[in-house]
């Protein structure tokens, strides 16, 4: 089903996309904070070194109480980067400061201490020893990193978020513009496999890929298009050439069958069955010759509104006395006013192979129905019989030129009536479809109104 | 009847004109395109048989320039080009009737006398009677001896294209292209059902036979039966 997104490469390409936008930022978003992350802690370190060298300086000074007063003076400000100091001796007892946590070990390391308004914290302290006895502790609180690291984590964090969404958004219209290209394509491929070997893949002005792919596949189609109508024109060619010998045949047959004169019975019906060889013969190829120029589109220009409605009764009333005389029966269901818009002769000349068929492939006594109906927007001409039917497996094959199915083998015909109604029906913008009626089988042409029946059935 | 025949092939034209003498017609025989048109316009024909393919200007331009000189004898075109563009445009052209090659004699000759006595004021005859069946046009009622017969609407239209034809030889591909516009051959036997029918209505308790069947070529309806 090509509605499903998970089966489209198109939204696949574009999510892929998308993910390793994502992927990247998530990235990007890491390398960052941890950059950050060691650029603040070195600042920190930097501070809190500073301030104890400043504080070592105190101690060294010649005043012995400097350095209480300097530690004093520095816990009294109300500074928002205030640090925290400590002075412990060996045992770890702390003689002067206010920070309140165990004796550390000397250099830079993470701590925690006892907060007086936020209880158990965590900081950053460096350790120096003044002396054997004093070892000093300068500290700061962890919270600004702590702050920058969650800064940095929402900035990102949303960041990251947007770049989803915008991915997001971007895939779906990624998509939606590569199937709309890539569906472009297809759709002209069916309008082609649909039998319109004139169709073309549409090219925009931009020239890019899809255009280049489009140019490309159409210069295949006009060489396959060539092949076809040289095909074509080899087939009717031969057909028509081979008219030219055929008819001197004959009329020689004919000339030769008039100088026997009706006394030499037994040498006229040898001439009689070579002149209906020959004529069978011309016949096979007067329905190639049809069938060639119907593929051929050219009768298309003739065409014009057919009362589809009349002309079904036409076949039904034609074909009446002769179905009955076959030994078979016949009866017809006909709505009336249903128009179409096409060539008139040639949907006859479906419309009565398809009786022909009915009547050729089913045992005497069989019913055969004609019916017409406006369906949708199409003309359904049905023939269907209750007769013997065609097993599903061969009923696609029915439509092949020559095609006879082995138990028609002994039947007359070249296997060409349904290949010639198949033609009219796609020359038409229609199709034959073949149901099974259990018993029997239903041929249906369906060919595209011109327009809605009136639905009333007043004219009956 | 006198009659024109263009036709480029020697074989060809020695077959159709020896049929057509054979059947009692004076025959003038030409090849290419001008001839045909100095010979319809300088003779009074009863038809023109024209080939449509032939050297200098072919059957279509030919048809074209006699009918723009003002001559409408009636004109058959025996041609091989059989599709249904090129019998359209026979037609067009000016054409009255449109025979494929090849064809049967009979076929042939059945066509050309139909064309023959076709006779200018066909379309206001109102009734058309042989021996003592009767049919009026208008009214499209039926009578054989004065009793009316009922017809379906396809048996009307047959007995009417005999009736038109009356003494002529009516093929089956003639009333297949005139009452069924069916320019092909349908397999079925289609005419032999309605004629058998149209026979039975007709004849049925009569002594006369109207409606024959002649052997090899098709019908007739005449008072000789």
């Amino acid at each position: 089903m090509p509605g499903d997104w998970r089966s489209s490469a198109a939204y696949r390409i574009a999510g892929v996309n998308a993910l390793a936008f994502a992927i990247g930022t998530a990235l990007l978003g890491v390398i960052v904070y941890g950059a950050m992350h060691v650029a603040f802690t070195r600042q920190l370190d930097s501070m809190i070194e500073d301030e104890a060298r400043a504080l070592v300086g105190e101690y060294h000074s010649d005043e012995p109480d400097d350095l209480a007063r300097a530690i004093a003076q520095r816990e009294a400000s109300r500074e928002r980067e205030r640090l925290l100091y400590a002075v412990f001796t060996p045992d770890g007892r702390r003689v002067l400061g206010s920070l309140q946590a165990k004796r550390p070990p000397l250099g830079f390391h993470d701590l925690t201490f006892v907060d007086r308004s936020e209880g158990r914290d965590r900081g950053r302290g460096l350790a120096i020893d003044l002396s054997p006895h004093q070892r000093l502790l300068v500290a700061a609180d962890r919270e600004r990193i702590e702050r920058i690291d969650r800064t940095i984590l929402t900035v990102f964090g949303f960041g990251f978020l947007g770049v989803c969404a915008l991915g997001l958004i971007g895939a779906i219209i990624l998509g939606a513009y590569l199937r709309a290209r890539l569906r472009a394509l297809s759709d002209g491929a069916m309008a082609i496999v649909a039998g319109d070997i004139r169709a073309r893949m549409p090219v925009g002005a931009r020239r890019d890929e899809f255009d280049q792919l489009a140019i490309a596949l159409n210069s295949m189609l006009k060489r396959i298009e060539g092949l076809v109508d040289n095909l074509r024109d080899v087939t009717a060619g031969v057909a028509h050439e081979l008219r030219t010998p055929l008819s001197r045949l004959r009329n020689r047959l004919e000339s030769g069958g008039d100088e026997i004169g009706p006394e030499n019975a037994s040498a006229l019906r040898v001439i009689n069955d070579a002149i209906q060889g020959v004529d069978e013969v011309l016949s096979l190829f007067a329905a190639i010759l049809r069938i060639a120029e119907i593929e051929s589109g050219e009768t298309s220009r003739r065409f014009g509104p057919i009362d589809m409605s009349q002309l079904a009764i036409d076949l039904a009333e034609s074909y009446a006395p002769a179905v009955r005389d076959g030994g078979r029966n016949i009866i017809w269901s006909i709505d009336p006013n249903i128009t179409v818009n096409g060539d008139r002769e040639l949907v006859a000349q479906a419309g009565a192979n398809l009786l022909e068929n009915a009547q050729i492939h089913t045992p005497p006594a069989t019913l055969i129905r004609l019916t017409l109906v406006a369906a949708g927007s199409f003309a359904c001409l049905g023939v269907s019989d209750n007769g013997p039917g065609v097993a599903k497996a061969d009923r696609a094959r029915i439509f092949e030129r020559f095609r006879r199915l082995d138990i028609s083998r002994d039947k007359p015909g070249y296997g060409l009536g349904l290949n010639l109604v198949n033609a009219v029906a796609r020359l038409h913008g229609g199709q034959l479809v073949f149901d099974d009626c259990a018993p029997g089988l239903s041929a249906t042409l369906e060919l595209p109104l011109i327009s809605s029946p009136k639905g009333v059935d007043d004219d009956r | 009847m006198k009659l024109l025949l263009l036709e480029d092939d020697k074989e060809m034209r020695d077959h159709v004109a020896r049929l057509l003498r054979a059947a009692g017609h004076v025959v003038d025989d030409c090849v290419t395109g001008r001839d045909a048109i100095f010979l319809a316009t300088s003779n009074d024909y009863s038809v023109l048989i024209l080939d449509r393919l032939v050297p200098d200007l072919d059957g279509l331009g030919a048809l074209k320039a006699i009918r723009a000189a003002g001559v409408q004898t009636p004109a058959l075109f025996l041609t091989a080009l059989q599709s249904i563009g090129d019998r359209v445009e026979g037609l067009d052209a000016g054409a009255d009737d449109y025979l494929v090659k090849p064809f049967a004699g009979a076929e042939m000759l059945a066509r050309v006398a139909a064309l023959g006595r076709r006779s200018p004021t066909a379309d206001t005859i109102t009734r058309l009677a042989v021996a003592d069946l009767e049919i009026d046009i208008l009214k499209r009622t039926v009578s054989r001896a004065g009793q009316p017969v009922h017809l379906q609407q396809q048996e009307y239209k047959l007995l009417e294209y005999l009736m038109r034809h009356a003494g002529e030889i009516v093929t089956r591909t003639m009333l297949l292209e005139n009452i069924w516009s069916f320019h092909f051959d349908p397999g079925t036997n289609l005419i032999e059902s309605h004629v058998s029918r149209l026979r039975a209505k007709i004849d049925r308790g009569h002594d006369q036979e109207l409606i024959q069947t002649v052997r090899g070529a098709g019908y007739r309806i005449s008072n000789a039966g």
